[in-house]
């Protein structure tokens, strides 16, 4: 069987291609239907379930990894589209057993509940503080517009970002 | 010894797994030689059928079990009240999540390629897809009981003497839409058919063994044979409490001999959901010249869609709560759950007490603005006091709750309508208040056992068991802090166990506000004959008395003389003691001594202030303001207790301002988030506050309460009353859409902009 229709209607094309493309910073080759949907390939072919599937079409961003350091949904990314691209999952924030500050962050200020967002979640915010040093609260708002959290209300998170961004301040001013 | 404050601030035990990625959910998990499972459900929403054929979904390669009703060994059905929802429908479809077969195959786009090779001829029937419909005679009956689920109903006093001596009645209805619980995880997980004949169901839930009873009833198994392992979820809000695809993964993996993974898809989730009831609630209310409250009749109608589930004791709690913390001598309310073929409605947080909250305080607003009254100070003139009855005349415990949140959230009103101005010339704002109680548990004449286990394990660890799961509203942070509080061990001497019915005992449901509530008086339980077991040891083991020891970090240790180490540690404590040391305790959620059925005894309060901005050309309603005073007793874990506080608030914001799954001919029209929206970031007032208020009374001896609901409750009418003092149009239905502003503002012949 080399395709056919999955249950939304489109050609689910079974025949692989050998995909090259780095995760989290090692190279990876893989291969893959061209068209499988990259938080597939990450949970099943490479085995990092870090990375969550909730709406499939792009809108919850419990999938969002990073493409060249870009935020991307990676339920909206086909295989072939990583193809000589870096791609980074929230499984690669923390070195061992130090956080990241981000995930430092969430930890302590209530930014997550049930947890299924927060792969997605913190993988933006870490997008948001790396493009802004500084970022306004509307900036914050844009930056999470693709990232639903039926849980926290969104204030343990904006109390995570504020606290990042306080200790931030605090450094600078130590310096 | 370390503050309260300080234990009670500690970060979740399982936020790291969180936040780094590392939780395995029970959907993340992968078995060797797993199959994949689909389920095919109805594409009519009343249909009799008339044939099913599965020969050529058989003959695809890959796949490996094609299941029907034929394959049910046990009840082909399955509901926590009653079992009236087929797990594979026979002859009949009742609504659009209706199953009639399902597949195992070796990947999921064979499972899904196999259910389009099912043949299964239909016959349509006439869809019954309003309540109007359901209570026509012209139209069929769903089931043999006729189309009316379940009635309930409340009596006090003479309404009819009493209204005739009212000064001012309001009467008034009530629209609140169909919501859907958008927990970001969909159903699924693994079941797994084990070498001796056993089945362990890896599939999240609210109650373990309420799955393993139903399971074994639908599978025809014993329910020892049964292993349900059911936490942790990614959110289930009340949505998870029923059996969702646990039976079809059961039947597959009985059948194949292999373990069968299903993980529902959005869709295939919004479709098959249990959701929160849509309700048509009418209320007539009066009072008399002073403006006390006399006589109050509800009527409550409830789209429960095609099965029961727990559509029975949803609409027990409305009525229980169509009088909130007021008090009012004569009292009528009378309750419907109708059956439907719109899609099935059951548990979700509130259970029933958002609806009839809306009215409620809907009827409060209007009567205070009739009387040309503060709306606070007519509600404090009509509130209970700590030693008034329950709403439904049952003695309850003495609380403040009431007067506490309704003070202070008019202190935190004042302080706000000082900075009315908006952000434009085209925008008004306005400031709106409510209040509400709702009771924790069961209620009275429903099982509601709780319980636990305190145990020194032979590794030297102290666990603590309770069959309760981790949905994300912090239950093990709740536990850890409670047993490092009342036993003075410390973190790393800590095992807990949860969520697995091969290992833990009873505790009843995780649902109704009630696991915080739970685990303080379990401990309460246990802990004195747990110390005194591990302290009598120690006396004799160490010839020191045993009121100079006490448990801490690691061991026993003197409470005389200072030592740098304990006297014994817990490991060499379990080494030297051949048996395990286990206590366990078992009890029922504290009810009313009063036999009033669902009554509740234990309630918690909340008073909501919200502020809006009403953009004038737009009609959006937009949230800048949320506050909300809770009185439930101490806090436990502050994280998790705002946490719950502002995310119920969350979804009560998308409850009134943008969510509804409509349906039209009992079908969804909204299948995914890309149409069924649920609130943003930008959606939220950037900054909401919590003000818990901890104090209970003197002697109460029930200690701090659960907050997994009281958070969401009572926000809806805080912000009709904030739509109402911007712009002086009453909210009767919700979600508040634009369109409707729009057209309201027009009606109104526009409002004047200062």
């Amino acid at each position: 069987m080399s395709s056919h229709t999955n249950e939304h209607g489109s050609i689910i094309n079974t025949n692989e291609s050998a995909i090259r493309f780095q995760l989290n910073g090692k190279s990876i080759q893989k291969n893959l239907p061209p068209a499988k949907r990259l938080v597939e390939v990450l949970r099943e072919d490479c085995e990092l379930t870090g990375t969550k599937l909730s709406c499939g079409v792009g809108r919850c961003g419990a999938c969002a990894v990073l493409i060249d350091g870009k935020l991307t949904a990676s339920c909206l990314t086909m295989a072939y589209q990583a193809e000589g691209k870096s791609v980074t999952t929230i499984e690669h924030l923390a070195k061992d057993e130090e956080l990241h500050p981000v995930q430092q962050a969430f930890l302590e200020n209530g930014g997550f509940q049930c947890g299924y967002c927060t792969p997605g979640m913190i993988i933006s915010v870490d997008a948001l503080l790396t493009s802004h040093e500084s970022p306004s609260e509307d900036q914050i708002k844009e930056a999470l517009s693709g990232n639903l959290c039926r849980c926290t209300g969104y204030g343990g998170i904006v109390r995570s970002i504020q606290h990042i961004l306080t200790q931030e301040k605090e450094g600078m001013h130590r310096e | 010894m370390k503050k309260q404050t300080d234990t009670r601030n500690r970060i979740r035990p399982d936020g790291k797994a969180k936040v780094t990625g590392r939780l395995t959910y029970l959907t993340d998990l992968t078995l060797p030689n797993m199959l994949f499972g689909k389920i095919l459900r109805s594409p009519h929403a009343h249909a009799k059928i008339r044939r099913i054929r599965t020969e050529k979904a058989e003959q695809i390669p890959g796949v490996h079990a094609v299941l029907t009703h034929k394959d049910v060994p046990g009840v082909n059905g399955f509901g926590i009240i009653m079992p009236d929802q087929p797990v594979l429908c026979e002859d009949l479809v009742r609504y659009v999540g209706d199953a009639i077969a399902c597949v195992a195959a070796d990947s999921i786009d064979i499972a899904a390629l196999a259910l389009t090779f099912i043949e299964v001829e239909y016959e349509e029937l006439p869809v019954i897809d309003t309540m109007e419909k359901a209570l026509d005679p012209d139209y069929p009956t769903l089931h043999p009981d006729g189309n009316i689920l379940h009635k309930a109903g409340h009596k006090r006093g003479d309404t009819e003497k009493a209204f005739s001596e009212c000064a001012v009645i309001v009467e008034q209805t009530y629209e609140l839409p169909r919501q859907v619980h958008g927990y970001m995880e969909t159903e699924g997980g693994v079941i797994v058919p084990e070498a001796d004949g056993q089945l362990t169901v890896y599939v999240g839930t609210q109650h373990g063994f309420k799955d393993q009873f139903q399971l074994a009833r639908i599978l025809n198994m014993p329910e020892s044979d049964i292993r349900v392992v059911s936490s942790p979820m990614g959110g289930s809000f009340g949505g998870k409490d029923e059996l969702n695809i646990q039976p079809y993964g059961a039947l597959l993996a009985l059948k194949t001999g292999r373990p069968v993974k299903i993980h529902q898809t959005r869709q295939e989730s919004i479709r098959t959901s249990i959701k929160r009831h849509p309700m048509r609630i009418t209320m007539k209310t009066g009072v008399d010249p002073s403006g006390y409250l006399l006589a109050h009749q509800t009527w409550i109608k409830a789209d429960t869609g095609a099965y029961s589930t727990l559509g029975p004791a949803v609409l027990d709690f409305s009525v229980e709560h169509a009088t909130g913390p007021y008090v009012i001598p004569a009292v009528q309310t009378e309750g419907l759950s109708i059956i439907t073929n719109n899609g099935v409605a059951g548990e979700f947080r509130g259970f029933g007490g958002n609806q009839v909250t809306f009215a409620l305080e809907g009827q409060m607003d209007r009567l205070a603005d009739r009387l040309h009254m503060d709306p606070v100070e007519f509600r404090r003139m009509n509130l209970r006091k700590s030693n008034d009855v329950g709403p439904l005349g049952q003695r309850i415990a003495e609380t403040e709750g009431a007067s506490l949140v309704l003070e202070t959230i008019a202190t935190q009103y004042q302080q706000q309508i000082a900075q009315k101005p908006a952000s434009s010339k085209y925008s008004l704002r306005g400031y709106g208040t409510a209040i509400t109680m709702h009771g924790g548990g069961l209620g009275y004449g429903r099982l509601d056992p709780a319980g636990g286990r305190l145990s020194l394990k032979s590794n030297g660890k102290i666990e603590i068991a309770f069959g309760f799961e981790e949905a994300g509203q912090g239950i093990l942070s709740v536990i850890e802090t409670l047993v490092l509080e009342e036993l003075g061990c410390d973190v790393e001497d800590l095992s807990i166990v949860i969520g697995d019915t091969a290992l833990v005992p009873s505790s009843g449901s995780t649902t109704a506000s009630r696991g915080t509530s739970m685990v303080w008086h379990s401990l309460q339980k246990l802990k004195q004959p747990f110390k005194q077991k591990l302290i009598e040891l120690t006396a004799a083991n160490t010839g020191i008395a045993q009121t100079e020891l006490r448990l801490g970090k690691a061991g026993i240790w003197s409470t005389k003389e200072e030592y740098d180490q304990p006297v014994i540690t817990y490991q060499d404590l379990a080494i030297q003691q051949r048996e395990e040391i286990v206590t366990h305790t078992r009890f029922d959620f504290p009810t009313t001594p009063d036999p009033i059925d669902s009554g509740h005894f234990l309630y918690t309060f909340s008073g909501v202030l919200a502020g809006v901005e009403i953009d004038l050309l737009t009609g959006k309603v937009k949230l800048i303001q949320l506050d909300q005073a809770i009185a439930a007793g101490p806090v436990v874990n502050r994280n998790g207790y705002i946490g719950q506080i502002e995310g119920g608030g969350a979804m009560a914001v998308g409850y009134t301002l943008m969510e509804e799954a409509l349906m039209k001919e009992g079908h969804y029209l909204t299948t995914n988030f890309d149409t069924y929206l649920m609130p943003g970031l930008s959606d939220m007032p950037f900054l909401m506050n919590t003000i818990p208020i901890e104090d209970l009374p003197e002697k109460d001896i029930y200690g701090p309460r659960g907050v997994g609901e009281i958070g969401t409750v009572g926000v809806a009418p805080a912000i009709a009353s904030a739509v109402f003092d911007a712009i002086g149009i009453r909210i009767d239905q919700l979600p508040i859409s634009p369109e409707f502003i729009l057209q309201a503002l027009e009606e109104k012949g526009g409002v004047a902009v200062e």
